[in-house]
């Protein structure tokens, strides 16, 4: 659920319910975006349980059945076999067919331009970037860094080559419509605002946490954006 | 800017379809997408209305986040399912990814008054997304026991 992008607050709750529900006494549970740590007693003897998390990118599948599978345990009494099984089958599965989820999402990325003025072009412009986005980057096995930046290098890329083949048959295209609309696939704007939402009711460590992957993933995107950018207006193509 | 029946249509059809990819990119449950993407269109037409009356840029994406907090708290109870899978989705035509652009257009430009500029805006816009959504879970929070008497009538 962590790794899925769910809120600090939630899943202290659903920890602390899932571990009430089971005759332990006291659970102490601290959460941030890196990991879990958990304290219970059983028997009058203490035990504490550290676990690393990373973070994969948002998945609202795995939380909604993640939740269900809270209040399922909660409410019967499965033995620990049975609930590891249920959850290895929460954690790998794929709800839509990955063409079409690539399909679908570069839409979202392409619709974001007209809403802010663009024209047709621009769009179908943007939608060609945010689909190459989706399918060479999406899925890298690297740090989230080095994946945004990649990101940003192949947005500004794929936007400056449109604009450019554009320009030459004579349609007037603007580079900044263009490059925006697959960027908003990349921007970290979900961090920030689980951060600060966090910041405000209280989980300083948990805020600043996101708050800062939230700058390093922008800093990324401006990096490979920047490197493209400043290399076309170099070329001239611009 | 012209404000005609186009322009409304135009922007209700773009953002709803902006938030039916953003679903699919999030992994969103396939019985959600349609209540997601009304919620998010209602919001950012919402927003829009204020913005073009009041040239503030705060007071639309504070007042169309808290909409979208109410509405997902509602639907939450209603279909039984966390709040987050309603507000995530519904949320992104207000995040301030074109500031935050600019922002860095401008450093490559080394125009940092723009730049600057373009990250403050950004920056309270997204307070302002998190504030209205916080709220309104507040707000739904301490109302709770009167809605569901509510709704069980």
């Amino acid at each position: 659920m962590l790794a899925a992008g769910a809120e600090t607050y939630r899943i202290e709750d659903t920890i602390n319910r899932m571990i009430r529900s089971r005759d332990v006494d006291g659970p102490e549970i601290f959460v941030i975006p890196t990991g879990i740590i958990i304290t219970y007693r059983v028997d009058g003897q203490e035990y504490t349980k550290l676990q690393r998390t990373k973070t994969k990118g948002i998945d609202l599948e795995i939380i909604k059945s993640a939740n269900e599978f809270s209040r399922y345990f909660t409410a019967h009494p499965i033995t620990l076999e049975e609930a590891l099984v249920e959850l290895k089958k929460i954690e790998g599965a794929p709800q839509f067919n990955k063409y079409l989820t690539a399909f679908a999402s570069a839409v979202g990325g392409g619709f974001f331009v007209p809403m802010l003025g663009g024209t047709m072009i621009e769009m179908f412009m943007a939608y060609i970037g945010s689909w190459t986005i989706l399918a060479t980057t999406a899925r890298l096995q690297t740090n989230p860094f080095i994946k945004n930046f990649l990101g940003g290098m192949v947005a500004a890329t794929s936007g400056v080559l449109c604009v450019w083949i554009a320009s030459l048959f004579g349609v007037d295209a603007s580079v900044n419509k263009v490059i925006i609309g697959p960027l908003m696939l990349l921007v970290p704007g979900l961090p920030l605002i689980a951060g600060i939402r966090d910041l405000i009711s209280g989980e300083l460590v948990a805020g600043s946490a996101r708050i800062t992957e939230a700058m390093f993933i922008f800093i990324a995107i401006a990096f490979g954006v920047g490197i493209v950018l400043q290399a076309s207006i170099l070329r001239g193509i611009l | 800017m012209t404000y005609d029946v186009q322009y409304w249509f135009g922007q209700a059809f773009y953002s709803f379809f902006a938030i039916v990819g953003f679903c699919f990119l999030f992994n969103s449950p396939r019985r959600l997408i349609l209540s997601t993407s009304l919620t998010g269109m209602t919001a950012w037409l919402i927003s829009l209305v204020l913005s073009a009356l009041e040239a503030s840029f705060i007071l639309p994406s504070f007042v169309g986040c808290f909409f979208i907090g109410i509405v997902a708290e509602i639907l939450a109870q209603k279909k039984k399912h966390p709040v987050l899978l309603f507000t995530v989705p519904a949320i992104v035509p207000f995040v301030p990814g074109y500031g935050i652009y600019y922002m860095m257009l401008h450093i490559i430009e080394k125009n940092f008054d723009k730049a600057i500029r373009h990250g403050v805006e950004s920056i309270f816009i997204a307070i302002s997304i998190a504030v209205g959504i916080m709220l309104a879970t507040s707000l739904m929070r301490i109302l709770q026991p009167k809605s569901r008497s509510l709704f069980r009538r």
